[in-house]
């Protein structure tokens, strides 16, 4: 499945770019839609977590903060959203064309990467204008976003998968991601976490790399690795599981879809 | 060389249990299926049963076949859309499926934009794809609409984008799934001028298509499908005289057979039979030579036993029913009762086509007494003149001379 994905990359480029060009193509506000997402999100949250329950950000202006965290999770959600039904919604294609099947939920992903640029350019304007800047540990940031895309791949892998024989995904999927969200350290920081509940927080792979990506954007702080230790781990499991389901069962996709 | 050995595809059918076993991945399936055989077969429907076909490189194979033969299951599995659950199938060549031309297609998009989507679909980069749009969009005859959204195309001009980008992909195995049908007559000459020139450069073509005259046409070589196995394997002409002449019988199952339904449906026209009664034609052979210009021979016995003087005709329907042409007698004794005349045509003025004979009985008053179209086809095979497909089914009689002979 790889091999025949990477020579036809160009593919997951041309899909991509089409999914680009086809979202804002009938909407006034176009590009906007992207930096709006998180904008909404952050401003209920800041309402929520910094006028009503006051969380204690370590300082740090608690909307820079939350934002750190929204960057990542927004990538999350898109790609979730979106690369699950990939597959079952293009049936026209799958049932007569011969294409890896896998560039349909990758360039789901790869439309989520570029929002993901957007919003990390919101950040930045955000950590200028009401926090310190951004911090020097921002290079370890490569490296989280690679951790978070691997990670999301395999999930949106495997749940494009089985949404092909079970549509129930497509509408449990928005579902998880929210409730994900409160047991998430993003909008409010790991160190806000009761310890009783600790152990199970970081049993969810997101914990750490939301907290990281709170430490290297706004904390200046570098990566911690045991927190980094679930993500990891929960990476390679869902990269492993996804890839397999995927690859095992894509060549039923047109008889079923 | 496309190699199809002992093919088999089975579908699942129906939901719940069916939609569980496909869920599970293919080693394990196979397990369970191993298992459990028997319980694993249920609900399960062969389209494709244990079908074996060499394509030589280079080749143009008709398929033909009733709705359901199996025809675009073979081509899916021949295009790797799907995969054939026993058998194999090893291909050699760059493959291009066309089972839609407007696949992909989004109408929001463009028709620049579409056509990178497509190609890139088919396997042809974004780099590729440019340098050869020009030429696509010239093909397409779009080229003042190549940067307005598709939603504003007609779909005569969607379906001519789709067939034009399919021209760039150099593909050396094409497989075409009755989409000839759409766009107007003078673009479907060039589609198929293009299919032409394409296999006259070594290109590999799998045709299918109902349209009998086109798969004549554009093949050498014709697969007959029926419920998912090989009915018959031949060379085109000889397939098609057949195929035809078959399904013109399954078409005939459902048309009254006694004479007196017959008379019954009197005058209701469109039937494969009909006429005013009083003299019945009880029998028509149609004996036609393989030789290309050659003629054909028609014996037909009739029961009159009124008439003292009958004509008789024959003449030609096309695939689609139109009259293409015909012959009366002139006035002829029948001393009553029932008798037979021949009748020769010689040579048959009639072009490349599958054509249906008609024949009847008239009294000298002008009415039609019984008229009957024959369920066995003639095929008139491509005579290889430069005319090929245009200028109709009737061939025009004509002598040549250049200007200055003194004859």
């Amino acid at each position: 499945m790889i091999r025949a994905l990477w020579s036809r990359r160009h593919l997951v480029w041309a899909l991509t770019r089409r999914q680009y060009d086809l979202r804002y193509r009938q909407s006034v506000m176009g590009l906007a839609w992207a930096v709006l997402a998180p904008l909404t999100t952050l401003g209920v949250a800041t309402v929520v977590f910094d006028r009503v329950v006051r969380v204690d950000t370590g300082g740090s202006s608690y909307a820079v903060f939350a934002l750190a965290g929204l960057v990542p999770w927004t990538f999350l959600t898109t790609a979730m959203n979106q690369g699950v039904q990939s597959v079952a919604i293009a049936q026209q294609v799958v049932t007569r064309l011969a294409f890896p099947r896998a560039a349909l939920p990758l360039s789901m992903i790869g439309v989520s990467l570029v929002d993901l640029l957007v919003s990390l350019g919101l950040f930045g304007i955000f950590a200028y204008t009401f926090g310190d800047g951004i911090p020097g540990t921002v290079v370890w940031l490569p490296l989280l976003l690679i951790i978070e895309a691997a990670f999301v791949t395999g999930i949106v892998l495997l749940g494009a998968a089985v949404n092909v024989f079970a549509r129930d995904v497509r509408v449990a999927v928005p579902l998880i991601v929210q409730l994900w969200l409160f047991v998430t350290p993003v909008l409010y920081p790991l160190s806000a976490v009761p310890p009783g509940l600790r152990r199970w927080f970081d049993l969810n792979p997101m914990t750490g790399l939301v907290e990281t990506f709170h430490a290297v954007l706004v904390r200046g702080r570098a990566p911690d690795p045991a927190l980094l230790v679930p993500a990891l781990v929960g990476t390679a499991v869902a990269l492993f599981a996804g890839t397999w389901y995927f690859a095992a069962t894509e060549s039923r996709f047109a008889d079923v879809i | 060389m496309i190699e199809i050995e002992n093919v088999t595809k089975t579908y699942r059918v129906g939901v719940g249990r069916a939609r569980f076993r496909e869920m599970l991945p293919s080693p394990l399936d196979r397990l369970v299926g191993r298992a459990f055989p028997r319980w694993w077969s249920r609900d399960s429907f062969d389209a494709l049963k244990d079908v074996s076909l060499a394509i030589p490189r280079g080749a143009s194979l008709g398929v033909i076949g009733h709705n359901g033969a199996g025809k675009t299951t073979l081509l899916r599995v021949i295009a790797g859309v799907t995969v054939a659950t026993r058998g194999r199938v090893t291909i050699s060549g760059r493959v291009a499926a066309l089972i839609d031309l407007l696949v992909g297609f989004h109408p929001d998009l463009t028709g620049r934009e579409n056509a990178y989507v497509y190609a890139a679909l088919h396997g042809l980069g974004r780099r590729a794809m440019a340098s050869r749009m020009n030429e696509v969009l010239e093909f397409a005859e779009i080229m003042e609409f190549a940067d307005t959204p598709l939603k504003r195309y007609s779909a005569g001009m969607s379906a001519r984008l789709g067939f034009a980008i399919i021209t760039a992909l150099d593909a050396e195995v094409l497989l075409i799934d009755e989409v000839l049908a759409v766009g107007d007559a003078g673009f479907q000459r060039k589609c198929v001028a293009w299919l032409d020139s394409y296999r006259a450069a070594g290109g590999t073509l799998v045709f299918v298509s109902h349209n009998l005259g086109l798969v004549r046409s554009m093949t050498e070589r014709i697969v007959w499908l029926d419920h998912g196995t090989v009915m018959e394997d031949g060379r085109t002409a000889d397939v098609l005289a057949r195929y035809a002449t078959a399904s013109e019988r399954r078409q005939d199952a459902t048309t009254p057979a006694s004479h007196d339904d017959v008379e019954k449906l009197m005058q209701s026209r469109g039937l494969h039979r009909w006429g005013a009664g009083g003299a019945r034609l009880e029998q028509a052979h149609v004996w036609q030579s393989d030789e290309i210009g050659s003629g054909l021979e028609v014996a037909i016995n009739y029961d009159a036993d009124g008439l003292a003087e009958a004509l008789f005709c024959i003449g030609f329907v096309d695939e689609s029913g139109r009259e293409v042409g015909g012959a009366a007698s002139p006035p002829m004794k029948i001393a009553g009762g029932s008798g037979a005349i021949r009748c020769s045509i010689r040579p048959l003025p009639l072009r490349t086509g599958v054509y249906f004979p008609v024949v009847g009985i008239i009294s000298p008053d002008g009415v039609v007494r019984d008229r009957w179209r024959l369920d066995r086809a003639v095929v008139v095979p491509v005579s290889g003149s430069a005319l090929g497909e245009t200028f109709g089914p009737v061939e025009i009689p004509a002598v040549w001379s250049t200007a200055g002979d003194p004859s």
